[in-house]
């Protein structure tokens, strides 16, 4: 199970309090693949997940927040318990058919994800959400140095742009019982300009010979083609299917990957137009 | 020389040589507002620079090697190195050349100008749309979706209680939007910010830019070039030269 298997807040969910100093929030779905480039980011940058403080600590002077087990986690002044000054985030998860009515302060239109600090600045758009990350949090950097390299690694971005709607499409179509040969016709012709990319620079990633952003910006529509039913859209490019596989060992990648029986229940919720198929899965 | 006035290069033309050392080059077009976004960043930061104007109805065969989507602005520099899709190519000037940062060096500023350019993403398409419509069918109902976008960037500069998108003084989210606003400018469209008091003083304020000033669109070469340019004329990109 995943760091954000929590339940989703939906309308008439009360709204969550002020993010605490050393958290940064992601207001999430666990199954949205534009989310997912934002998980992928937070846990690449070494932003470890928290779950979401539930209580005050009763304690007249103390400032703290108690966990869900009543542990306190944070000390006074908001700063972290023990010698973890690490920074931190939290997730909480958005009901999508039912959105909570807090959530249109967060997002003109009740999109995810946004980013929520604890200075209350609200960041959304999921590239720009990552690329804060990256620029405001210390460590490894994901995306390029170089001016040029950044460039490069932006303008991969524009050739990607089709596959999300293309993927989409595709399962749309598919879930409604009709062929999609056009649009996987469509789809692979923008996998086999990947392909050329990935021949050119006759590197294993997107970036070089090491992963980086444009690889976790790419990934979760390529995580999505076997359960969405259009996995032989990557037969005819093999780099790519290369490339696949070595995201596959990448630990921030594995450690987020979607069981497929989960999100297959999911979809399956999702396009019976059921509310709870944002919480398939989940035990509690 | 920059060369921004000089003629466009089309099918059949040789293809440029290397880029000179020191300088860098854009392929543009005197008319096109993406170009115009590079050029101003170009101006503004004082970046020596030359320009190739390639001729949009009747692109050369060898500029789809310089971008495959064959589109202008591209920058292309001493090490053959070339960068494409104008907002790309803006922030690659800021962060490879010295001087003036156009960009914060805040993490949420710079993302919040970049949700503002979010924003502004309908309104390229809509005018062009509303340019197309002009004299022919009913626009009011482009005109409308143009308004409820000025609202809300309105929206922004009220909440911000400030003149520029960026703050107190003009940044990167200035030039990148300002090119659309200045067509508004050349054709005597002013009117369609008069409900919109705070964009109409920013767009006051962006005319005082010495960039912005210097650049400045010729409304009546730009009138003809849009005329020639509706009408998928080959001739349009060089009007009034």
């Amino acid at each position: 199970m995943t760091d954000d298997a929590t339940r989703t807040l939906g309308k008439g969910s009360a709204p969550p309090g002020p993010v605490p100093e050393g958290l940064i929030r992601l207001y999430s779905m666990r199954f949205c693949p534009f989310a997912h480039r934002t998980r992928l980011v937070l846990r690449a940058k070494g932003i470890r997940y928290t779950p979401v403080q539930k209580e005050f600590c009763k304690t007249s002077s103390c400032k703290g927040h108690l966990d869900l087990e009543g542990r306190a986690t944070l000390l006074e002044c908001g700063r972290l318990d023990g010698a973890s000054s690490k920074p931190r985030h939290e997730v909480i998860n958005i009901n999508l058919r039912n959105k909570p009515e807090w959530y249109f302060t967060k997002h003109p239109f009740g999109q995810i994800p946004v980013l929520e600090n604890s200075k209350g600045q609200l960041i959304y758009e999921s590239v720009i959400a990552c690329e804060y990350l990256d620029d405001a949090y210390p460590g490894r950097k994901l995306y390029p140095y170089d001016s040029y390299e950044r460039a490069r690694q932006k303008m991969l971005l524009e050739l990607f742009c089709k596959v999300p709607h293309l993927t989409k499409e595709c399962l749309v179509t598919l879930r409604c019982g009709r062929g999609c040969a056009d649009l996987k016709l469509a789809l692979r012709q923008e996998f086999c300009n990947l392909e050329e990319i990935l021949g050119y620079q006759n590197t294993i990633f997107f970036g070089g010979d090491c992963i980086s952003m444009i690889d976790y910006l790419f990934w979760p529509w390529f995580e999505r083609l076997d359960v969405y039913g259009i996995a032989d859209c990557v037969n005819h490019t093999p780099a790519l299917r290369l490339w696949i596989a070595a995201m596959k060992q990448d630990p921030t990648v594995c450690a987020l990957l979607i069981d497929k029986n989960i999100f297959l229940g999911f979809l399956n919720l999702y396009f019976q137009n059921n509310p709870d198929a944002f919480d398939y899965g989940l035990s509690c | 020389m920059s060369g921004g006035s000089a003629r466009s290069l089309g099918k059949g033309s040789a293809p440029p040589g290397p880029v000179p050392e020191g300088l860098i080059r854009v392929y543009s077009m005197r008319f096109c507002p993406f170009a115009k976004r590079t050029l101003l960043v170009l101006k503004a930061k004082g970046i020596g620079h030359e320009v190739i104007n390639i001729n949009l109805k009747n692109k050369p065969e060898w500029f789809f090697k310089k971008n495959p989507f064959g589109l202008v602005p591209v920058l292309e520099n001493s090490q053959g190195q070339v960068i494409y899709e104008s907002a790309i190519t803006c922030e690659y000037l800021d962060e490879a050349y010295p001087g003036k940062k156009l960009l914060p060096d805040d993490p949420y500023e710079k993302a919040c100008q970049k949700m503002v350019f979010e924003l502004f993403s309908k309104v390229p398409p809509l005018l062009l749309s509303f340019l197309r419509r002009q004299n022919k069918e009913d626009c009011s109902g482009v005109k409308e979706e143009l308004h409820k976008e000025f609202s809300k960037l309105e929206e922004v500069l009220t909440n911000k209680k400030t003149t520029f998108f960026g703050g107190s003084s003009l940044s990167m989210i200035d030039y990148l939007i300002w090119p659309w606003f200045e067509w508004l400018i050349a054709l005597e469209l002013n009117e369609c910010v008069d409900h919109t008091p705070n964009l109409k003083l920013w767009m006051e304020a962006m005319m005082k830019d010495p960039a912005v000033s210097s650049l400045f669109i010729d409304p009546k070469a730009f009138r003809g070039f849009l005329d020639l340019y509706l009408q998928n004329n080959l001739e349009a990109c060089d009007y009034g030269l």
